[in-house]
């Protein structure tokens, strides 16, 4: 099947023929489209942080003894792997945009390796509050039960576990994107001269990244000073 | 649309530094709540990522140059803010419902059981 761009015309009520301008090439158009989508993104995530700092305001203590109860190691460690892998894509596509095709999609893949890292980390961490009995619809974030923990807590936990999650969730599309990304790559519809979709996808790569650094101190390094060791 | 080709080999060092200039500020994340700034954790913390977030977007981004897209991004960050002042600021210190809500029901805090927080709220 072709995918060759074939013109469109179109006719006037005087039955001139006029061409009708494609704008497949449209760089500048694409990128724009992304930035308005990414804006969305920035809105979704700012009402969760808005809610979150509503909580803190009414339970600072409690916000504190549960930022605390963290496991700071495995988060700072997810911090600087999600930066390099930020390094990665950002390399890829100078790769791409350099005529490298072949280091673009190293770059790619060792992208995705770190995402997978990422992801692996998470859930050690998740994994071990689960056992620790704190994780959602579990009873100590449950109101109203003789293990439940003060209502400030709960409220963090479960905007930590709802951002964290929605986050990682956006982690794992950021993987399937990469890899559509390389498909696209290896069909030749992705190169050197049309490179939008490998800049947008970086640039998608990039906002996870930029979430992930309000994200980090907001839930793990508030209460480091609390006194209480780090480490669910 | 005609792509310039770029040369790999001089635009990676610009890379390499904002990476070296992120990994230094992650550092200064974990090393302030012990020593600089420690009555204010929270600003201290916020204002590291603010800068991180600054050199994501200008550099890996490529927002540096891009008028346009620049000023949709301060006009919708403007937005964001004034929310966040108006919710923060006015709305929460004033919340007319405080006392009838189960979240913002301060006395519920040492509350454990739904009898109890039920009872609160009345």
């Amino acid at each position: 099947m072709s995918h060759e761009y074939v013109p469109e015309i179109a006719t006037d009520r005087d039955g001139n023929e006029h061409l009708v301008q494609g704008w497949q090439d449209d760089f500048y158009g694409g990128k724009l489209g992304f930035w308005l989508f990414m804006f969305t993104e920035v809105m979704m995530f700012g009402a969760m942080f808005l809610a979150l700092a509503y909580y803190n305001h009414i339970h600072p203590q409690e916000f504190l003894n549960a930022s605390a109860s963290l496991n700071r190691l495995l988060g700072g460690t997810n911090t600087v792997v999600l930066l390099i892998s930020a390094l990665t894509m950002g390399l890829g596509l100078l790769k791409m945009r350099s005529g490298d095709i072949k280091g673009a999609k190293i770059m790619i893949w060792a992208t995705i390796l770190l995402a997978l890292v990422f992801l692996g980390i998470k859930g050690l961490e998740w994994t071990t509050e689960y056992q620790h009995g704190v994780f959602l619809g579990l009873d100590a974030l449950q109101a109203g039960n003789e293990h439940s923990k003060p209502l400030g807590e709960i409220l963090f936990f479960g905007m930590y576990f709802t951002m964290t999650g929605i986050h990682g969730f956006h982690i794992i599309l950021g993987i399937g994107l990469m890899i559509w990304l390389l498909k696209r790559i290896n069909a030749g519809k992705v190169s050197t001269e049309h490179h939008i979709l490998h800049w947008n996808i970086a640039l998608y790569w990039d906002i996870v990244h930029l979430i992930w650094v309000f994200v980090f101190p907001y839930y793990y390094m508030i209460g480091a000073a609390t006194g209480v060791s780090g480490g669910h | 649309m005609d792509i310039k080709k770029v040369n790999y080999d001089e635009e990676k060092g610009l890379y390499y530094k904002v990476l070296l200039g992120l990994l230094l500020l992650t550092a200064i994340t974990f090393v302030q709540p012990h020593y600089f700034l420690t009555g204010s954790i929270f600003l201290a913390q916020m204002l590291i990522a603010v800068v991180k977030a600054y050199l994501i977007i200008m550099f890996y981004m490529h927002l540096k140059g891009e008028s346009l897209i620049t000023w949709m991004g301060f006009f919708s960050l403007t937005l964001v803010i004034v929310f966040f002042v108006i919710v923060i600021g006015f709305d929460v210190p004033n919340f007319q419902y405080g006392s009838e809500s189960y979240i913002t029901d301060l006395s519920a805090n040492d509350v454990h059981t739904t009898e109890d927080v039920h009872h609160n709220t009345h």
